[in-house]
């Protein structure tokens, strides 16, 4: 049982940090453009070089390219009824939707209040979602290295258009081809049939159709492992089908799910090395590694514990009675007292931890560990059903997401850890009474001006609408679960948004579905266009305020290392990073815990009903 | 800008023609050539050559000469994959697996040791006393709304039973509009509480439940009528029973068999779920086949025991097996079940 739990894990931060360094050497080399290109490709990449950038330039191309990508998107979704492929007559979505969904998957969260399976076509799934899937993380990896080169003061930060050329003719598309040719060994469908209806081998026990006919198994295939690969490798996470990776098709066996839950932490893990290799202060970026290893293990292990090593409390006994003394305006003394008998426990063997919610073929502790790792990196994937983790075991995707930094998504993750150690590094001379320096450039107040935007917003775009939402029945009508947990789905959506995550509490009613549904989520447009907002702004913000900030760093004079100098490349180091980041985050983010999942878990449970 | 504008236009061209053309039909083209059984979804077919399903995919099955699949909060629906969603502190999770729990559950030890919990709970149900009060299903309304509401909305017969006993019942109906002003039309699954504390008062110890039995010209006519025993009973007042005896201890059940999965559609069942099946469906198929119990559930452990796998051998989880091939080997072995 013992090894059971924990070798998966372990088998999988081992293979992600070996591979991570001669991963990383491939493409800092690739990105430092020192191949030499197939005339073909060659040809591509004279066409698209527009030339060397300064950072404002990048940065209007990365956004025109945006805008561009947003509308190719929004006319995919918006025409599916009109596209080939869709031999099932998929309608159009909810206008709010689309533009919900168009953002989501642009900003490489994937946040999805659609199912794939229902309303999308093939046309769909391949134009609108595999193209993303490739694309928006193409855009976060080219937005760090554009920042590389500002940091080490090169004459330019290079050209988007070349960069995300390299990005996806270099890297994803043959590394994506590679694993999803693997999960189709493994049984991923890769068709452009749509479905088949069989009848089943107990035809009865599907039940009966209106008309008092045996229903047909109706089996939704498609080119799911093409879909797959790039959804994992890119951290994108938006699923095939509305149960993304739990779902049999898109994740068919323990080797398939051990390569997917790889998959997305090979690139988060790469990246930081890259940063050191192009930077040439490969030191420094171990030092960064080793905290974000620290802490993406303090999740996972959190999870398991309190997840797979835990049963689910709902079945157990509670055996001593509550009361709880509520205000109340007609009882004497302006109280009453609620009393909550003990409740038995139910006859369940869960020596297995809680199987509420998990697939049974990915092995023990697949989905609790799948959870936290999938927020780790901003995948948004989700192997087991988060909605249904043990409550405290929900702490660790969340805390996961409030950082965004442990590897953290496509570039993105690695530029909030620069955030965080401009902070650190800035505060640290505070205490000591120096100039803080990075790279052997002062940090001005400016660069940290930067530095704090880029990071507020997180905490803002999720503890704002979270407590309007919370607050008014666009939240309330939504949530699917009673009490503490009620709040955490509101509060992870809003997580999940702002962090470019996409993962979700699954209960909670986000969904509209097709445009002439008669019973759509009573508060699905609220929802659509909040999180679309949300993920709008916490995509953007921290991306160019960082690139602005960088930009300005490498502009500035190298002053020479002497004694005096904050060592970046040491354990002391490490230690101050990991405080920084522990700091800021339980400062923003305890208060929403404790009133989450803490207060879920320490009951009453079962609650309401 | 225009610059920009151009050359973004030619990326995503570019960018498309690659990542949406080549890549997914080069990857067709492979699947198709090579892996032909996995990438059109993996479909199994039946003793007469029709395809029953796909293996990856669970379906469900009631007859007790097949295994059970995890229950489903898709309904096995392939089209629509769907976990329940429902969180540990909801009571609806523990209702729930209370309710698949009810008439499988045997007891552990004492004069009854692995004989069913079930008749007894009749039996508690019958007398209409809960915690010292009467009238259990008044009370079973009185504290769980939601599942009595969920009870009138649950099945297409029980909104009209609930509006025609309104209909009789028009005082109790106008005493509800006084007491709930917000509510100035209710409809059924509103009046739902006060449905059942009339119910239970009128038919103590019974349960509206749906009967079966051949009308006027023959043919089977199901209504709702009150009943005092039966899975319904077995089912929904489990998790009632246990609180008047929590400490009569109860053999557990297999975790895998109460949980709901992700998907809605996990094909496998643990081993040891599988074996927890075992008796009913070997002495099922005993009886069916008149052949002897004990050599029929031999030959059957067989088959769990040949189809039975573990996550990489056994490093990272325990042994299961596939639901559907393991019934299709007892369909072709033993024919198919009688109607």
């Amino acid at each position: 049982m013992f090894m059971q739990t924990w070798l998966l894990p372990f088998a999988l931060l081992a293979t992600a940090t070996i591979i991570a360094f001669p991963l990383s050497r491939y493409l800092a080399w690739v990105m430092d453009g020192k191949y030499r290109p197939l005339p073909v490709f060659g040809w591509f990449e004279k066409r698209l070089n527009s030339g060397p950038q300064n950072w404002k330039q990048y940065v209007y191309s990365l956004l025109i390219f945006n805008t561009l990508l947003f509308v190719f998107g929004y006319l995919v979704l918006a025409l599916q009824p009109w596209m080939p492929l869709n031999p099932d007559h998929k309608t159009l979505l909810a206008p709010s939707t689309i533009f919900n969904s168009v953002v989501s998957f642009m900003t490489n969260t994937d946040l999805q209040h659609y199912s794939g399976d229902q309303h999308l076509s093939n046309f769909s799934q391949i134009f609108f979602g595999i193209a993303n899937l490739f694309i928006s993380a193409a855009i976060g990896l080219s937005a760090l290295v554009a920042i590389i080169r500002a940091l080490r003061s090169d004459s330019s930060v290079g050209n988007f258009f070349l960069d995300m050329w390299r990005v996806l003719v270099y890297m994803f598309v043959p590394i994506a081809f590679v694993f999803a040719l693997f999960f189709i060994v493994q049984g991923s469908p890769m068709t452009l049939k749509t479905s088949y209806s069989v009848s089943t081998l107990e035809p009865a026990a599907m039940g009966t159709t209106d008309k008092g006919e045996v229903k047909q198994q109706n089996i939704v295939v498609g080119p799911v492992a093409a879909f797959e690969a790039m959804k994992m490798l890119g951290t994108n996470g938006g699923g095939f089908y509305g149960m993304n990776s739990a779902h049999p098709f898109e994740n068919p066996t323990a080797a398939s799910n051990f390569f997917n839950t790889y998959a997305m932490m090979m690139f988060p893990f790469a990246l930081v090395l890259m940063y050191g290799r192009m930077l040439g202060r490969m030191r420094h970026s171990i030092v960064i590694f080793s905290v974000m290893l620290i802490m993406m293990a303090g999740t996972i292990v959190w999870s398991i514990c309190f997840d797979t090593l835990k049963p689910n409390p709902g079945l157990t006994a509670h055996p001593v009675a509550r009361t709880y003394e509520v205000p109340s305006a007609t009882a004497p003394g302006g109280k009453r007292a609620v009393i909550l008998p003990a409740v038995p426990g139910l006859p369940v063997d869960q020596h297995l931890g809680n199987l509420e919610g998990k697939e049974m073929r990915f092995g023990t502790s697949a989905g609790a560990t799948f959870a936290a790792l999938t927020t780790d990196v901003t995948c948004g994937a989700v192997n087991a059903e988060s909605d249904s983790l043990n409550p405290l075991a929900a702490l660790a995707p969340m805390v996961g997401m409030w950082l965004n930094c442990l590897f953290g998504g496509k570039g993105v993750g690695m530029i909030n850890m620069l955030l965080y150690i401009i902070i650190g590094i800035f505060v640290a001379g505070m205490m000591v009474g120096r100039t803080p320096e990075y790279l052997g450039k002062k940090i001005g107040a400016r660069e940290v001006k930067l530095a704090v935007i880029a990071l507020l917003i997180h905490p803002f775009m999720i503890l704002f609408p979270s407590g309007l939402f919370a607050a008014t029945s666009w939240g309330l009508k939504a949530i699917s679960n009673p009490g503490a947990h009620g709040l955490s789905q509101i509060v992870y959506q809003f997580s999940s948004a702002s962090a470019n995550n996409g993962s979700a509490f699954d209960g909670l009613g986000v969904t509209y579905g097709f445009w002439n549904n008669a019973n759509p989520a009573p508060t699905a447009v609220a929802w659509d266009i909040a999180a679309g907002l949300v993920m709008m702004f916490s995509r953007f913000i921290p991306i160019i305020a960082p690139i602005a900030m960088a930009a300005y760093l490498g502009e500035k004079k190298s002053s020479p290392f002497g004694l005096g100098t904050l060592r970046d490349d040491t354990p002391t180091f490490s230690i101050l990073l990991l405080g920084t980041i522990l700091i800021i985050g339980a400062l923003l983010f305890l208060p929403v815990a404790a009133l989450g999942p803490v207060a879920e878990h320490f009951g009453p449970i079962p609650f309401g009903g | 800008m225009w610059k920009y504008i151009s050359k973004s236009v030619l990326l995503l061209a570019v960018a498309v023609a690659i990542c949406c053309v080549i890549y997914p039909l080069a990857l067709l083209a492979v699947g198709q050539a090579v892996f032909p059984f996995q990438a059109n979804g993996s479909l199994l077919k039946g003793p007469d050559g029709a395809v029953v399903g796909s293996k990856l995919i669970a379906q469900p099955f009631t007859k007790d000469e097949y295994f059970q699949p995890r229950p489903s909060a898709a309904s096995y629906d392939a089209s629509a994959s769907a976990s329940s969603a429902l969180a540990a502190s909801n009571y609806a999770l523990r209702d729930r697996v209370a309710r698949t729990l009810g008439p499988i559950v045997n007891y552990k030890n004492g004069p009854k040791a692995g004989k069913p919990v079930a008749p007894d709970v009749e039996g508690w149900f019958q007398k209409d006393v809960y915690q010292g009060n009467p009238h259990i299903v008044a009370q079973w309304a009185d504290q769980h709304n939601s599942l009595a509401s969920a009870w009138v909305t649950g099945d297409p017969a029980h909104g009209p039973y609930v509006d025609n006993w309104a209909k009789a019942h028009p005082a109790i109906v106008a005493q509800f509009k006084k007491d709930n002003p917000g509510t100035p039309e209710p409809k059924a699954p509103d009046l739902a509480v006060v449905f059942f504390k009339d119910f239970s008062a009128a038919h103590p110890g019974q349960f509206p439940s749906a009967v079966t039995k051949p009308g006027a010209d023959g043919k089977p006519v199901t209504t709702i009528e009150p009943v005092k025993d039966g899975s319904d009973i077995q089912s929904t007042f489990f998790a009632m029973w246990r609180e008047d005896h929590p400490d009569v201890e109860l053999q557990d059940v297999p975790g895998d068999y109460a949980t709901a999965s992700g998907s809605g559609l996990d094909p496998h069942i643990t081993l040891q779920n599988a074996e927890f099946q075992l008796d009913r469906v070997a002495s099922k198929w005993a009886a069916d086949t008149k052949r002897d119990p004990a050599s029929v559930r031999q030959e059957i452990r067989q088959i769990l025991l040949s189809n039975a796998s573990a996550p990489f051998g056994g490093l990272t989880g325990e042994k299961m097996v596939n639901v559907l091939e393991v019934n299709l080997k007892l369909r072709t072995q033993y024919g198919a079940p009688p109607q």
